[in-house]
Order: C-alpha cells, then structure tokens, then sequence
C-alpha cells in the first residue's frame, strides 16, 4: 500500500472576528476561537501505480488533505502512511519520496534561469550525476524543456512553466506525485501535452499519482480512481465507470426529424408500457430536433430509437452520455440537501 | 559527514549564484552598497557633531567611540549578509503559504532559509566597519595582537549569532501571527543603541538592551574589553559566546515549534 489515510481530521483555530472598528477593539479582549473543521474523518488508501482523481469544490478540502500527506500540515487526529513514511513526523524523508506540483504557486527560484533550479535541486535531492544525465534526457523528451531551459523562471508562460514545474518535481524520481489543479489556467494543446506527460511517467515508473483538479477532462483522461470530498468528508470512492453508473442514470437522445409534429405525436408511454415519469422531451421547433432524457433503468436506448423510426423519417441521431461535470454536480447537490435535512432536524 | 557535504555543495550553488548577480548587475549592487555606505558616513559625522558640543561621553574620547561604533558594524554586517531572508519569514512566507515549499524538501527549513539569499548590501556595513578598525588600530586606540586577534574573531561571530537569534526568534512568531514583520523590525532597531556605550542611556534601556534582547553584548561590553585594560574577557565576550549559544538555542527552539504549528494558506 503506497498511502494509508487513517480517520484523518484537520481542524484549524483561529480568534473569532467581529465586523467594524468596534469590533476589532472587541475581539483583542475576546477570548473566543473559532472552530473549523477542514477535513473530518478521511480514510483511503492508494495503491502504487494508482492514478487517483481527487474532487470536491472550492473549500471542500481537497488541498488541505494534499499538505497533510506532503508533511506540510499535521493532521488533528488520526494518521498517515505514505510509502511506509509518516509525512509530519519524518518530513525529510517523506520529502525525498514525494514530488509536488500545485498549479497555481511555482517551487522554482523565481529569478533564476531554469537551469540553475535544477542545478540546485539536484543537490537538494542528492541526485548522482548519472541519474541527473539520464532522468534529464526522458524529462527533454516528455516535457521539450530544452526550448526554455536557460531563461529566467519568471520570463516563462504559463504552460511553460507548468512543464518546468512538474519536471522539477520528477528530477528525483519521486514514488509520489501529487498534482494541484495542474492544468489550471492551460490551454488546451498544453493541458493535453501535461496529461501525456503524467500518464508516461506514470506507465515508465509506476509513480502513483494523486490528483486534485477542477477540469473533469483531467479525471476522464487520467483518472482510473476517484476519490469525491465535500465540506471535509468522503462522499465517493470508487471507480470512474462504476460513479458513472451509479448516478449517471439520465441517457439523452437528440434526434433530427422531417416533421417535427409527427414526431411529437409518438407517444413513449403507451407504446412501450413506462410511466409518463420516465422520460422527458424536449421539441426545437427551428432545428426540428426532439431531444428525449430518460432513465436507462427504465427504457432501452434502441427502443426509444426504434420507436421513432417506425412512426416518423429521422434524419440525424447523436445519443449522449450524462458527463462527469454534470454526474459531480448531482453529487454535490445530494450531498448538500443531506446536510440541509440534517440541520432542520437538529432545529426541530 | 555526508551531510554536511551536501550542505556546503548546495551553499556553494547559491553563493555562486551571487557572485552572477554582483557582476551582472553592477549598477543595483554599486547603489545598494553606496546607500549602505552614506548612512554609515552620516552616523560618523554625527559622532563628530556631538564632540564639537562635548568634550567627553561618559569617560569616552571620540576615537574610542569610533572603535565602537566601527566594531558593532561587523556582527552587524555578517549577520546582514547570511540571513536577510529571515526577514520575509516575518513579512510574507507564513502569510502567503510561500513557506510551503521549504516544507517539501527534503532539507533543514532554517538552513534552507538562510541559504537562499546572499545580502550585498551588507557589504557596505562590512566595508565601514572594517575601514573604522584599521583607522583605530593604526591611531593606537586599541593595540591587538596574539590571543586577543583571536578573542576579537569569537567576539564578531558570537556578535553575529546573536543578531541572528534575535531575527529568528522574531520571524518565528509569524508562524502564530501570521505577520511578525514589524514586531522583528522594532526589536531590530535597538540593535542601533549598542552602537554607543550603554551608560548614556536611562536604566530600563540599559537593561533591556543587554539582558532581554542582550545587543549591548554585540559591540559595546566586547569593544570596551579592547580598550580598557582592567575589563575581564570573561565578563564580556565570555558573556557574548554565552548569550550567542543560548539565545540561538531559543530562538531555534521557537522556529521549530513555530513550524509544526505552520497553517499554510488556502489558495
């Protein structure tokens, strides 16, 4: 097992404020803390050569539990395991084990040229020259860091200084890598080389992965695992084809008609025997397209289509999968009504 | 062992990474070291201007003064040099979360601290310093030789700790304060009366400059061991070495507890 969570909970504590002058006068003579719980009770573990996704929304405490397993932050309860190393307690040496990459902060000496980062990393991880020579050689080859190498840190791109980034963070042959939102702010031909270059990586040396990101393209490309946070707690862990499954559920069809009032005269309900519930339509009178939504538990994809064909002349067919973004969306939505619920009982 | 060569090897990289700057951009470290080098000249001339009025500080000639104030410049100097980057510790790297990254290596966070910034400004303090000694020594204020060339080594080292404890004891309150810059800058600024003898001072300043932040044992108790005969070494660069090993004790004491309680920042 390459990382082990144990029920890890992160609180922070900070003087309560008050708005306003008077309030600030109130506060230096207030004794009250505030309490936030960051991330409450997590526990997975990450198998090595894993690639795992990990989710939730802004504050939910994706990052938080990132620094617990870099050694940044020590957790309030319970512990972690990162390749047999607990990270605040033996930092250096978890340090030694790790490379970390957070998207929106660089790790490289702003003011020197890209090669003199190296250069010192190289002496920070205590790299022998020959593994230096040929750990440089595939990084040029994955990442094109020779175009840029000898310029200031600060003169760079944005993606340009992602790849040098996530080099310098690969210099060492870390075990583990954890990313932060590495494609943030990327276009799309860059965040598609930074993909290729993570799964190389991690297909060469079975490096782990563990990945934060808003970009859901992130997940689908990398991502065999996900792993869901909301307001600190785990509400998914599993496959990305089993999450899909599981909530997913909603199927939509879009189909181009000859005559759109034909069309919508087909009436799903009695000619299949489903509840009206089922499924949904939706008619666009200027491209005349009906586009039907339906549960797949309830209705097969060939037979909605089957209907149509027989009773109007169809045109074009496009059948779309609910995409993750949405899938989380829902997830998310759940898990906040249940939180909702749980409130207005503890009112009542 | 090993260790410590990888230390030095990573120190050199730095250290020649400032020699880069110096010749690459002469103007900015010619400026640096002149503004260093004219506020030095002005608390000189003030020296001076004060003479004019007075014939004698509390037993002290002018030329012992300048002994003193050239003396406290060199701990002063050296400490500039090695560590100003303690200073953004207290301003901005517990703030901002930018200390995250000397947390994901697989180095000392003090050591990594420090190395990262040569300060050639200090030079200038250096260079004064240095100038002032040789004056006096060549007018015959102080006569050094044999053990007290080596004393006068100790006393500037231990001097230069001292300043270093008290930066990093300071900037390490930033780890609960989040900001702990002007907090370091006031305590660094009483660094500024050891320039002259403590006795010209009222009895609280005297106290708390040299027993609770001890820079009266920076330059003025070493410097008067150099000038007058019946001062004991003990009583003040023994006193200093002291101070030096306690203090840094402490206040890395307070750095390393400073950073288990370390919050980063959200992005």
């Amino acid at each position: 097992m390459e990382i082990e969570v144990r029920n890890v909970s992160k609180e922070f504590v900070s003087p309560k404020k008050y708005p306003g002058l008077k309030g600030a006068v109130k506060g230096l003579f207030s004794n009250e803390k505030v309490r936030k719980m960051a991330v409450e009770d997590i526990s997975f573990s990450i198998e090595q050569g894993e690639i795992v996704g990990y989710i939730g929304s802004n504050g939910a405490g994706k990052s938080t539990t990132i620094k617990m397993l870099t050694g940044i932050l020590e957790p309030t309860r319970g512990e972690c395991l990162v390749h047999g190393i607990n990270p605040s307690k033996e930092r250096k040496k978890n340090a030694q084990n790790i490379g970390v990459v957070f998207g929106q902060r660089t790790q490289l000496w702003w003011d020197l040229p890209l090669s003199e980062s190296f250069t010192i990393l190289k002496e920070i991880y205590n790299v022998s020259d020959d593994e230096y020579k040929a750990q440089m050689k595939f990084l040029n080859q994955v990442l094109e860091l020779e175009e840029f190498f000898t310029r200031p840190v600060r003169n760079l791109s944005l993606g340009q200084r992602m790849r040098a980034d996530l080099g310098a963070a690969l210099l060492h042959n870390p075990k583990v890598l954890y990313l932060d939102e590495p494609t943030i702010g990327l276009d799309l031909v860059v965040k598609d080389n930074i993909r290729k270059a993570i799964r190389e990586i991690n297909e060469k040396y079975r490096t782990t992965v563990v990945l934060t990101t808003h970009d859901i393209e992130d997940i689908e490309e990398l991502c065999s695992r996900i792993i869901i946070i909301d307001d600190g707690r785990k509400i998914y862990d599993g496959s990305l084809a089993e999450l899909k499954e599981k909530y997913g559920v909603t199927r939509k069809v879009t189909m181009e008609v000859k005559n759109i009032k034909e069309a919508l005269q087909v009436d799903l309900s009695s000619l299949l025997k489903v509840p009206k519930e089922a499924y949904q339509i939706t008619a666009e009178m200027g491209t005349n397209s009906v586009e039907i939504a339906f549960d797949k538990h309830c209705l097969g994809i060939s037979e909605v289509i089957a209907q149509y064909m027989q009773h109007t002349e169809v045109r074009d067919i496009q059948i779309q999968e609910t995409e993750l973004s949405e899938i989380v969306k829902v997830i998310y939505r759940h898990g906040m009504e249940q939180e909702n619920k749980q409130e207005e009982g503890m009112v009542s | 062992m090993k260790e410590i060569k990888r230390y030095a090897r990573l120190y050199k990289v730095f250290v020649a990474q400032f020699f880069k700057y110096i010749v690459q951009s002469k103007v900015d470290f010619l400026l640096g070291l002149m503004g260093f080098f004219l506020t030095q000249a002005a608390g000189i001339a003030f020296l001076y201007l004060v003479f004019e009025q007075i014939p004698a500080l509390a037993d002290w000639t002018l030329p012992q003064l300048i002994f003193i104030y050239g003396f406290a410049q060199i701990p002063r100097g050296i400490d500039h040099l090695f560590t100003d980057n303690i200073w953004l510790v207290a301003w901005n790297y517990i703030v901002n979360g930018q200390f995250d990254r000397y947390m994901l290596r697989p180095m000392n966070l003090f050591f990594q601290v420090i190395c990262e910034k040569l300060q050639p400004d200090a030079l200038g303090e250096l260079l004064v310093g240095t100038i002032l000694l040789i004056v006096s020594l060549s007018n015959g204020v102080v006569t050094i030789g044999g053990t007290k060339v080596l004393l006068l080594v100790v006393s500037m080292i231990a001097g230069a700790v001292i300043y270093t404890s008290v930066k990093l004891l300071f900037a390490s309150f930033a780890f609960w304060m989040k900001i702990s810059g002007p907090v370091l800058y006031t305590a660094y600024q009483l660094a500024d009366f050891a320039k002259y003898p403590t006795e010209i001072y009222a009895k609280g300043i005297r106290f708390i400059i040299t027993w609770v932040i001890p820079f009266a044992f920076v330059a003025y108790l070493p410097a008067s061991y150099f000038l007058k005969p019946q001062v004991s070494p003990w009583s003040t660069i023994g006193v200093e070495c002291i101070l030096a090993v306690v203090g840094f004790g402490i206040a890395y004491g307070v750095f390393y507890f400073g950073t288990k309680a370390y919050e980063s920042a959200g992005n």
